[in-house]
């Protein structure tokens, strides 16, 4: 609840700095892509004004965009559905282990290795056998050679291959913020709760579920993020290739607006991810208010 | 029964411990390689005979020290006034009486999830011209004895990432804190303004010392996305002596030749410090997670 | 309130501090800029006037030859003139190509810069970033050390943009140890040939053509040779943008045909498209691929490699009896080019004079000079140059002509369009109409 009444300078103090910055830095480049799409622009020299076409050749003609739209909402529904499974993982930890804060900070480790790194490990695990990739390894050592594939440069699984590494990697970062989600809750209320009969995965259902609503909502957005901007990863290891068969709307973004010198079209995938992210804005929020109403 | 179960979730966590952690065995393995083990070798192959050499390579050519500075020097500075300028922000927004509270928070949340790329022309344009819009760029100003001159420019000067960086952390931050904030009860603050303090004594003594969990997820959150960025360092800075320490991993990745095994020494040298860093904090920021990051 | 003010003001010196400390750590470029606009005032001789250059370059690894090259040459400029100090930028080849575009939108160019040739470097002049640079190429005769017909691949409207580092041509590389343990005994004289090696030495275990196709560029550029066979000569790019001809040309369908035959026949490394460039060239490099297509820059490389010593190069093999196997895939090189806004654009240009005088000799001791874009006084064999780059050298002096990669000759769109087919073909079969049916569209849909 807003109960403050402040005068204007007081707000002035407190808001304009930040939203100066935002705005200069953030909010008006926003604008001046938005702007950009109109434009047949190579980046460099005479822009032509051409009004929605770049829209229209992207929503229609462009046999890449829908692809990379598909595979950037696929990414951020693998990303989110990894959250649940660590919300559980946090219960677990902080009901079996005592010193569960280590094990949390081991976890976090990938999260805090460059990219550059994480690429490099993992291609090395997806590599063809002849190359001493792991799983191939394992595989072949196993006689399942029928199993084993060229991981990343197979178009029709290489983009999952991809996902993986995401999970994998963002696994700690999820399950440190749910656990200390999940430490937050006073012990006194399970002890309470037990006293009542719930115990174990109903005190779960009827306590721990209902209290970490809020936390569950910012890894649900960060993840979200993570997901729409997702780029560094997919550079190291494919390029968006073979054949634009990883490519994402960001990834897509750079190749159009760097590479093949047309930053309007380039532009209009921007305005599109601005789009998104207002719609998943509004959903989220929307979502978030129904469940906090329902459970509280 | 309950045994068995417990062992299972140990063993689970056993797994995720070997998972987790094995980047950072790998890296260690690798930049004691040659080439020619890293190329060809198997998996799970040792170094034949530890190439020491390619950390002191690492350390001689990749401006060690220089760029852990300015990493360090770019990070704090950014971590600073994003926590100061967000938590600002974030609670004239939960607690102030003003019509464009929302209006603002809706600004903020929409550039929550724009790629870094999408805005690199603009921004360029923008430090361009920042300094000759406010007259500073050729600055000239003669009275009697007194004869000051300089020239401004951002474009190379660790402002023109820091500011992009604090512009870029604050949406995300901002909702966090804001989450937060809202969430303490206003009691606290109503009898503390009731008996005379200002808002901003409020602000210092009250609100920011309980809400040191949240800043703590801020933190991570700021550090992790700019330890590790590349692009917009890569794209404003070009002096040797300014640049970050990201740069090092891809000043060894030249056109015609690679290093392994002296890029997996940077790798580990630039990793070394946050892991050091976060293995000594770890145990604050989980706890200081801990304190009150959910609805209390 | 008071306590509002005390806010304020450690807000403010914070702040403050923090944009010192920002001066603090670059005062010597700021002070470096204003020194020099503060004497363009005064009337003083430019000789001593203290100039700061921006260089902007390719050559960010301490171990090879360029970089050494460049250092070398930089060193002795400054030592020469105390005044000047040159700022090196070393990137890699593509976040440079990012950072000059970045820049270029708003005229930022340093001072100098990599441009490519041809397609690649026309925005830029288009947008008139670069400045002319025939007033230096005619000091000295620099524009005669150049070999002949180089620099129009740099030249718009009768004036040259850009100063190149090298001129090279595509080879096949070949390991002799793998292809004597294949028992192959004599290099392929045609595709068929070529196919039958390859497919002894995929049979024997051993990788036959190594590629770092992540670089879609790679794959093109051998692609390419295949092209200027089928097409019985050079000039098919070029007859598609004068619309003489289209990609529907039974040329490039055979091109793509002949290809794919070498797909199939599992001529290159498994996981080929996650492979880097660099990664590529390693798998050559440390034996472990029988052959390596690629330009006559990666000799010194490939000299200092494991398996120096053990390599030999021969000219792309004849398609279906077509094609001269004397006509190559050239590359001119990536270029140095001058920004026309430079502060100190003669400070620069008299820098690049000395530097392109300069570089053939240090390129040459530095036994890097195979393919470099200008005329080398010195005996190869006599300074010790490995039997490698003189059968390259050989080859050099019977080069009759060829073509440009494409995306040196089509514009960035079209290019992008073409790369990515090409790479397709290494992971999936497709109808060579359609690849041509595909390149077709996107030409049209880009040269509007």
């Amino acid at each position: 609840m807003n109960v403050l009444k402040v005068p204007a300078r007081t707000i002035a103090v407190f808001v304009l700095p930040c939203l100066l910055l935002y705005v200069c830095l953030v909010f008006i480049p926003i604008l001046v892509s938005l702007y950009s799409a109109l434009l047949d622009w190579n980046g460099i020299s005479g822009a032509n004004f051409i009004g929605l076409a770049n829209f229209k050749t992207m929503l229609f003609d462009d046999p890449v965009f829908w692809p990379s739209v598909r595979r950037t909402l696929l990414y951020a529904v693998f990303s989110m559905a990894e959250i649940p499974i660590c919300l559980m993982m946090a219960i677990l930890l902080n009901r079996y282990v005592k010193r569960a804060n280590t094990l949390v900070s081991i976890y976090f480790i990938p999260v805090i290795l460059s990219v550059v790194i994480i690429g490099q490990l993992w291609k090395t695990i997806y590599n063809p056998a002849s190359m001493g990739g792991m799983i191939n390894g394992i595989l072949n050592s196993l006689h399942l050679t029928s199993w084993t594939h060229s991981w990343i440069t197979e178009p029709k699984i290489a983009m999952f291959c991809l996902y993986f590494v995401s999970l994998w990697q963002y696994f700690g970062y999820h399950l440190l913020i749910q656990f200390t989600g999940v430490q937050n809750i006073p012990s006194e209320i399970y002890e309470a709760a037990k006293i009542d009969g719930a115990d174990g995965f109903k005190a779960d259902r009827y306590i721990t579920f209902p209290m970490v609503v809020p936390i569950f909502k910012i890894s649900i957005v960060l993840a979200f993020i993570g997901s729409l901007q997702a780029f560094d990863l997919i550079m190291v290891m494919t390029g968006g290739g073979p054949a634009n068969a990883t490519e994402t709307i960001s990834t897509y973004m750079y190749n159009m607006s760097f590479l093949s010198m047309k930053y309007g079209y380039g532009s209009a995938l921007a305005t599109f991810l601005v789009v998104i992210c207002l719609v998943f804005t509004v959903m989220i929020n929307f979502v978030f208010k129904r469940i906090e109403n329902k459970v509280s | 029964m309950k045994k068995i179960k417990k062992g299972i979730v140990f063993l689970l966590f056993a797994i995720l411990i070997v998972t987790q952690i094995y980047p950072l065995f790998w890296l260690l393995l690798y930049s004691l390689k040659t080439n020619e083990e890293i190329l060809g070798g198997s998996f799970f192959s040792f170094p034949a005979a530890p190439k020491w050499t390619n950390y002191k390579e690492a350390y001689e050519a990749g401006h060690y020290l220089q760029y852990l500075f300015n990493s360090v020097f770019v990070t704090g500075v950014t971590m600073l006034f994003v926590i100061l300028l967000s938590s600002m922000t974030a609670y004239a927004i939960a607690r102030f009486k003003w019509k464009y509270g929302q209006v603002v928070m809706t600004v903020f949340l929409l550039g929550m999830m724009i790629p870094l790329q999408a805005t690199l022309l603009p921004l360029m344009f923008i430090f361009k011209n920042i300094p000759s819009v406010l007259g500073l760029d050729n600055f000239h100003f003669h009275f009697y004895f007194i004869n000051i001159h300089f020239a401004w420019k951002i474009i190379n000067t660790h402002l023109s990432l820091i500011l992009p960086y604090i512009a870029f952390q604050t949406p995300i931050a901002v909702f966090i804190l804001n989450g937060f904030m809202r969430s303490i009860p206003h009691e606290i603050e109503e009898s503390a303004y009731m008996d005379g303090a200002s808002v901003y004594r409020i602000f210092r003594s009250i609100i920011i010392p309980i809400s040191v969990p949240p800043v703590m997820t801020v933190c991570i959150l700021t550090f992790i996305n700019i330890w590790n960025e590349y692009i917009l360092a890569a794209t404003f800075i070009s002096s040797e002596k300014l640049k970050t320490l990201p740069f090092g991993v891809y000043s060894f990745v030249s056109q015609y030749s690679v290093n392994y095994g002296d890029i997996g020494a940077f790798l580990v040298l630039g990793a070394l410090p946050v892991i050091v860093i976060y293995f000594l904090l770890s145990e604050k920021i989980t706890k200081g997670m801990v304190a009150g990051a959910v609805k209390g | 309130m008071a306590k509002g003010k005390v806010l304020a003001v450690i807000l403010a010196s914070a702040l403050a501090l923090s944009l010192a400390a920002c001066g603090s750590s670059n005062n010597s470029s700021t002070s470096n800029t204003s020194s020099t606009s503060s004497t363009e005032s005064t009337p003083t001789s430019s000789s001593d006037k203290k100039v700061t250059i921006t260089f902007q370059n390719i050559y960010p690894d301490s171990t090879t030859p360029s970089y050494k090259m460049l250092h070398q040459l930089v060193d002795q400029y400054e030592k020469e003139h105390p005044n000047i100090t040159i700022d090196l930028d070393s990137l890699n080849t593509d976040q440079q190509k990012m950072k000059l575009k970045t820049q270029a939108a708003s005229k930022e160019v340093p001072d100098i810069t990599i441009v490519n040739p041809a397609a690649q470097m026309k925005p830029f002049v288009d947008a008139g970033l670069l400045a002319p640079l025939n007033d230096i190429l005619d000091k000295d005769g620099l524009r005669d050390t150049y070999q002949k017909g180089l620099l129009d691949y740099y030249s718009f409207d009768n004036n040259v943009y850009a100063l190149p580092d090298g001129n090279n041509i595509e080879v096949v590389y070949y390991n002799k140890e793998l292809f004597q343990q294949a028992g192959i005994t004599d290099t392929p004289k045609t595709f068929d040939e070529l196919l039958q090696d390859v497919k002894t030495l995929k049979a024997k275990g051993i990788t036959p053509i190594a590629i770092g196709e992540k670089d879609s560029w790679t794959g093109s550029f051998l692609f390419m040779n295949i092209l200027l066979r089928t097409n019985n000569g050079p000039g098919f790019l070029q007859d598609v943008l004068d619309k003489k001809k289209t990609f529907n040309d039974p040329a490039f369908t055979e091109a793509v045909a002949k290809f794919q035959e070498l797909v199939d026949a599992g001529a290159f490394e498994e996981g080929a498209t996650s492979i880097d460039y660099n990664a590529g060239g390693n798998i050559f490099k440390t034996g472990k691929a029988a052959m390596y297509i690629m330009g006559t820059w990666e000799i010194g490389a490939i000299d200092s490699s494991p398996v120096a010593g053990k390599v030999g190069v021969f000219q792309f093999p004849t398609v279906n009896g077509k094609g001269d196997v004397n006509e190559y895939m050239l590359a001119p090189g990536s270029a140095f080019a001058v920004s026309a806004n430079s502060d100190h654009l003669q400070e620069t240009k008299d820098f690049l004079h000395f530097f392109a005088s300069n570089l053939p000799k240090a390129e040459f001791d530095l036994k890097n000079a195979v393919g470099i874009g200008q005329k080398v006084d010195g005996d190869f064999k006599a300074a010790g140059y490995s039997d490698l780059a003189i059968s390259a050298l050989d080859l050099f002096k019977n080069v009759k002509g060829g073509d440009l990669a494409f995306d040196n000759t089509m514009n960035p769109a079209t290019a992008q369009i073409h790369l990515s087919s090409i790479q397709n073909l290494f992971v999936q079969k497709v109808d060579p109409s359609q690849v041509a049916q595909e390149h077709q569209s996107a030409f049209e849909a880009n040269n509007k």
